[in-house]
């Protein structure tokens, strides 16, 4: 548990100051002394050689020189938070730890278990889930199913360790297809520089109960993470996936710019949950991306609380008839924060549909952005969108932005859009001071509250850690 | 004189940008060369009430000397202790919170504390300039305290030429102004629509303690007219200002529309309605900034696109830190009648106030089931409806006409789009 | 009744979601004369009135409806209402940015009546005043802002422009509303006298009756048709009630919930 001061003041009124004390738990860190460095700063030849250590095909390697090309020739957006504190020519982008893939717990190097075990990986494996993948910094540490997974015929590793097994060809064929390098700056940056990440491949009609989980740890200093995620559900098959990501804090930034490319197959369904606390000097430029085709369902559940910079916006492609994609988020932005986040949807078939609801906090001098574009495309005929976004702002410092974009072009669609902004009524406090509950409870327990849509989209774990990390966030709220 | 081409690359842009993918952020107006400056304007206001060329600028700057007085800058130990602040911030959360280029600007406004700097027009500078060259001298309407005034400016669309009018309105407290603002193109059918040229208006309104302002701009002008509308509000402590927009004309339209909710407890209420068919264009800007405590704002936009229309809506409530108690809500239904037409919507709520209650929503897409089951109990197939509900855009503007010309020139309209139109509004 | 039957449906059963709701309906209405359907709340008399009328709604799932000597089951709305019904709402929609007077004309446009605007101006003026209804409603939006009463003479005023051989009045609730019962009694009134207009009025009051010569009575409970017989079944539900009827139901049955949504 974090460390809190508490303090009486002039006027009496009891003050908690926390000093960062939600991240504490996150913040231990080992020393990177041993891991091997390349030189700061991007060229061809740190791309050469990063392909070169993966022994990967060589289209992989022209992939990668020409994502590089992009990166160099095109501008960073103009309308987001200003990234000018992450300067690229001091940004280590890969470090690889000192350790290679591991799918027996007990042989991974004592100082990464030790991390993972502080953050709940193992235990959480045995209790819940049906496959567990840890990586640390660039590369994947720990990998493995459990048997009946595997049985089911479901794949689950290392998306490098898959580029050279069974499953290649199908790799080649998806690979930054839904997020092509040409997308963004930071989409070319990981073209050029991903390391690590998983595969998941769900057969045709299989469905599997347990969610699988992968955990990114980012323990370098000034390192960046760029792992790639690609999941393809096939017809009628089913899958739960559980990302969490958090890092110790540094004086110096880091980034992560990883990609997630998600398939969805016919009447398939996919969960993809997101728990993301990376620490406050984190840059996250985060892509991800599905397609679902007919009467395929995509549900995001997405919680942002980490990061001091945040651009991620979770896109769902509804291509095939009837295809479906519900979106549900919050994001909190303490002090020093600037998080724009949201979602995109392309209603680019018949009768498909989309429901987005967020939920957004800022405190403390936090920047919080709802951004978001909802596009129908002539061919959207008969579907529908729903938007509802829903701000809170707890005190006068914090800012609080919502920027939804439609861009309508079919006839027969409903599109609704709803937002409101405000802040903790006084009557609702007032009601449960009333009842004896303190004035930080009280708050605390509303915007739990708020957040509750969310939360209980959440595995219990997860839930629970969201709602303490509320917690902390809201301790010291008041004064 | 002949003008130029000139194109204005970034009209109406709003505030906050999005992704540029979305093409949304702002528009550019084309303005053809070889075109005449030929403002056709027909002005009627009561001579008592004609105001000095200056009288808006000396207006702004009595209101800011006034502003001040209960804004004082910050002191020094304010100041100070707001530095202590950042540099703290700047220590706990790596190099302070990472402001966006739109949330730097903002701030820069705020700092500058000077009401002129704050003062928007809705479609940019530069547009609002073009059209106040175009116009030559401005008219103003000044109204003295306590007094009413009518006023009604119509401007006629020439072939071939930049048709504009400058308008600054100045209500002094307590006044009360009816402005009607008419953009018409009398010209006999067939004969419009040979050449193409530009209307429009810029008008700038000052609206001081308990002043009442209301605007009703109507344009109907057809054929291949560009029409711009520029306005730029502010309201002093109690002021209300309303205004209508009613677009049913022009090729392309520009509408753009600023305020500075300054003064405690004013009030900005815009009802906006228009249609689009065959391929015209719409753009609409609105941005509306609280500064004041308790002051209020209401976007209302309802609109039809049918044939190949587009349209483009950026409509921005920006509830500045100290706007206690503000609220702000912006709603917008748009009704899509045919296959091809394109709408663009983005309803932007800013917020650094936490005392305030901001809401918009948007409803985009064809006849609501249990509205369209009702039409069609009485008979009317949803092609019916979906035609019903365009006419009774221009049928609704002929009807809410505060002025004889504004009703003349949306039923010469109507007829034009549906002969016989006519009679139903015969005396 | 040997008379020409105007409505008739046989074994009409109907469903919202999946759920049924009407069960195996019989009835007919012969041309000219008044029926009343009667029965308690939620028996799903607002319901039959929106399934023959078509709808969208409701899903017919079994049985069929004629109407003026055609199969009217797999009509739209619309076409049935040019086919001669009319089906007044116990609630009237609104349809904001809509002057009623627009929508008016695109009604009477919907049936080919290429009516002169001058000639339709004078005549729905003097219908309004025929219903003591202010002209200048026919400048407002349609429905938006009226009152219960407003809304009523909206609907007498369709009828009264359509004139159509078939009328069902939903008047379920309008018994509370003192105003909108005169404006319906004074409604029905004109249109038999303009047309000798055949009538289904839906009601659970019997006040609305009063000054009309009822030919029929249908008593529905729970989704079924549990009765017919003459206007002497009026008084006799007055004074006593729909218990009797509601017994002969078993729970299981129950058709509550289904009431049709014309908010």
């Amino acid at each position: 548990m974090a460390e809190t001061k508490t303090t009486v003041t002039a006027s009496g009124k009891k003050r908690t100051q926390v000093d960062d004390v939600d991240r504490s738990m996150y913040d231990f860190r080992y020393d990177d002394a041993d891991a091997e460095k390349l030189d700061a700063g991007l060229t061809p030849d740190i791309v050469r050689e990063i392909s070169e250590r993966k022994d990967e095909p060589a289209w992989m390697l022209e992939h990668r020189l020409k994502s590089l090309e992009i990166f160099n020739s095109i501008d960073m957006s103009d309308w987001g938070p200003s990234i000018d504190g992450l300067d690229m020519d001091n940004i280590v982008t890969y470090v690889k730890p000192n350790t290679d893939q591991k799918s027996d717990w007990e042989s991974v190097p004592d100082n990464i278990k030790d991390t993972f075990d502080r953050l709940g990986i193992p235990q959480a494996e045995r209790s819940y889930l049906a496959g567990v993948g840890a990586q640390y910094d660039s590369e994947l540490v720990y990998h493995s199913m459990q048997e009946s997974a595997a049985k089911m015929g479901i794949v689950y590793s290392g998306i490098e360790e898959a580029l050279h097994g069974e499953y290649a060809d199908l790799i080649k064929e998806k690979f930054m297809t839904l997020i092509p390098p040409t997308d963004h700056k930071f989409a070319a940056l990981h073209g050029a520089v991903w390391s690590g990440g998983s595969f998941v491949y769900v057969p045709k009609g299989v469905k599997l109960d347990y969610p699988l989980q992968s955990y990114f740890r980012l323990n370098a200093k000034g390192a960046g993470q760029f792992e790639h995620t690609l999941i393809i559900v096939e017809d009628d098959a089913d899958l739960h996936f559980i990302e969490g990501c958090s890092a110790p804090k540094y004086n110096v930034a880091n980034l992560h710019a990883g990609a997630v490319e998600l398939f969805v197959g016919k009447r398939a369904h996919l969960r993809y949950s997101t728990i993301e606390n990376w620490s406050k000097n984190m840059y996250n430029l985060n892509t991800k991306r599905c397609r679902c085709d007919e009467e395929g369902e995509i549900e995001w559940i997405s919680g942002s609380f980490g990061s001091h910079v945040g651009y991620l916006y979770p896109m769902s492609i509804l291509a095939g008839r009837k295809a479906r994609a519900s979106f549900t988020g919050i994001t909190f932005a303490g002090r020093g924060q600037n998080l724009d986040t949201g979602c995109k949807v392309v209603l680019a078939a018949k009768d498909t549909s989309a429901s987005i609801e967020t939920k957004g906090i800022s405190k403390d001098g936090g920047i919080q952005t709802f951004r978001s574009s909802v596009v129908a495309t002539p061919a959207a005929e008969g579907s529908r969108c729903s938007v509802s976004c829903q701000s809170l702002m707890l005190d006068d410092r914090s800012r609080s932005d919502t920027i939804p974009a439609m861009d309508i072009r079919c006839k027969n669609v409903d599109i609704g859009h709803e937002a409101t902004i405000g802040r903790i009524g006084d009557d609702k406090v007032f009601y449960l001071m009333s009842r004896g509950i303190s004035e930080e409870e009280a708050r605390t327990m509303i915007v739990n509250g708020f957040a509750e849509p969310i939360s209980k989209e959440l595995p219990l774990e997860y839930a629970v850690e969201m709602n303490n990390l509320i917690k902390l966030e809201m301790e010291g709220a008041i004064g | 004189m002949e003008t130029t081409h000139v194109t204005i690359e970034r009209a109406s842009a709003m505030p906050a940008a999005t992704w540029h993918f979305l093409n949304m952020n702002d528009t550019q107006i084309e303005m053809p060369e070889g075109l005449s400056i030929a403002p056709a304007v027909q002005v009627s206001e009561p001579w008592a009430a004609r105001g000095a060329a200056d009288e808006f600028e000396n207006a702004l700057a009595d209101a800011q000397v006034e502003w001040e007085k209960s804004h004082p800058a910050p002191t020094a130990e304010e100041l100070a202790e707001r530095e202590a602040y950042v540099a703290a911030e700047v220590d706990a959360t790596y190099g302070g919170t990472a402001q966006s280029a739109y949330q730097i600007a903002a701030d820069a406004i705020e700092e500058s504390r000077s009401l002129a700097v704050a003062f928007e027009h809705g479609t940019g500078d530069e547009a609002a300039a073009y059209l106040r060259y175009a116009a030559g001298d401005r008219i103003v309407v000044a109204v003295k305290e306590g007094q009413s005034v009518d006023a009604q400016v119509v401007v006629s669309a020439v072939p071939g030429a930049v048709s504009a009018a400058a308008v600054d309105v100045i209500a002094d407290a307590n006044s009360a102004v009816n402005l009607s603002l008419v953009v018409d193109a009398p010209t006999a059918p067939g004969q419009s629509g040979a050449s193409a040229g530009i209307t429009g208006t810029t008008v700038r309104v000052f609206a001081d303690e308990g002043a009442r302002v209301e605007i009703d701009r109507t344009q109907a002008v057809d054929g291949d007219f560009t029409d711009i509308d520029d306005m730029g509000l502010f309201t002093a402590e109690n002021a209300q200002v309303a205004v209508r927009q009613t677009v049913l004309g022009a090729a392309a339209s520009f509408t753009g529309l600023a305020g500075d909710l300054r003064g405690d407890s004013s009030r900005i209420d815009v009802d906006t309605r228009y249609l689009g068919h065959s391929d015209q264009k719409r753009d609409f800007n609105y941005s509306l900034r609280h500064h004041g405590a308790k002051t209020k704002c209401n976007l209302q936009a309802n609109g039809v696109l049918a044939g190949t229309s587009s349209k483009t809506l950026r409509g921005t409530i920006d509830l500045i830190r100290g706007c206690k108690g503000a609220e702000g809500s912006e709603n917008e239904t748009v009704l899509l009648v045919d296959e091809g037409v394109h709408n663009k919507t983005v309803p932007v709520i800013l917020c650094n106030e936490d005392d305030v209650a901001g809401n918009h929503g948007a409803t985009i897409g064809h006849i609501r089931e249990e509205q369209l089951f009702y039409l069609a109990s009485r008979g009317l197939s949803q092609q019916a409806a979906e035609s019903m509900f365009a006419s009774a855009i221009v049928e609704q503007a002929a009807i809410d006409a505060t002025t004889d010309a504004a009703r003349e020139s949306v039923v010469r309209y109507g007829e034009r789009l549906n002969p016989g139109f006519a009679d139903l509004f015969e005396e | 009744m040997t008379s020409n039957v105007l409505l008739r449906c046989r074994g009409l059963s109907a469903a919202v979601e999946d759920k049924q709701i009407l069960h195996d309906i019989d009835l007919q209405v012969p041309q000219g004369e008044v029926h009343v359907l009667m029965g308690p709340n939620g028996a799903g008399k607002s319901t039959l009135g929106h399934v023959l009328m078509g709808n969208p709604a409701y899903e017919v799932i079994g049985g069929d409806i004629e109407f003026d000597g055609a199969d009217i089951t797999e009509l739209t709305p619309d076409k049935r209402s040019q086919a001669g019904l009319f089906l007044s709402f116990q609630a009237p929609v609104e349809i904001p940015g809509v002057p009623l007077r627009s929508f008016l004309r695109a009604m009477m446009e919907g049936r080919g009546e290429k009516m002169k605007n001058k000639e339709f101006r004078k005549k729905t003026q003097a219908l309004a005043e025929t219903l003591d209804m202010d002209p200048a409603y026919l400048d407002r939006e349609l429905g938006v802002g009226f009152s219960g009463g407003e809304k009523k003479k909206v609907e007498m005023l369709q009828l009264l422009l359509l004139q159509p051989k078939l009328a069902i009045l939903d008047e379920t609730d309008s018994g509370l509303d003192v105003d909108a019962l005169s404006v319906v009694s004074r409604g029905m009134e004109l249109y038999r006298e303009q047309c000798d207009g055949t009538l289904l009025i839906i009601t659970h009051n019997t006040r609305i009756l009063e000054h009309l010569n009822v030919d029929r009575v249908h008593v529905m409970v729970s989704g079924h048709m549990v009765a017919e017989g003459t206007a002497e079944l009026i008084d006799e539900i007055d004074a006593q009630g729909f218990e009797r009827y509601e017994a002969s139901i078993s729970p299981s049955e129950g058709a509550h919930s289904g009431r049709p949504d014309t908010k």
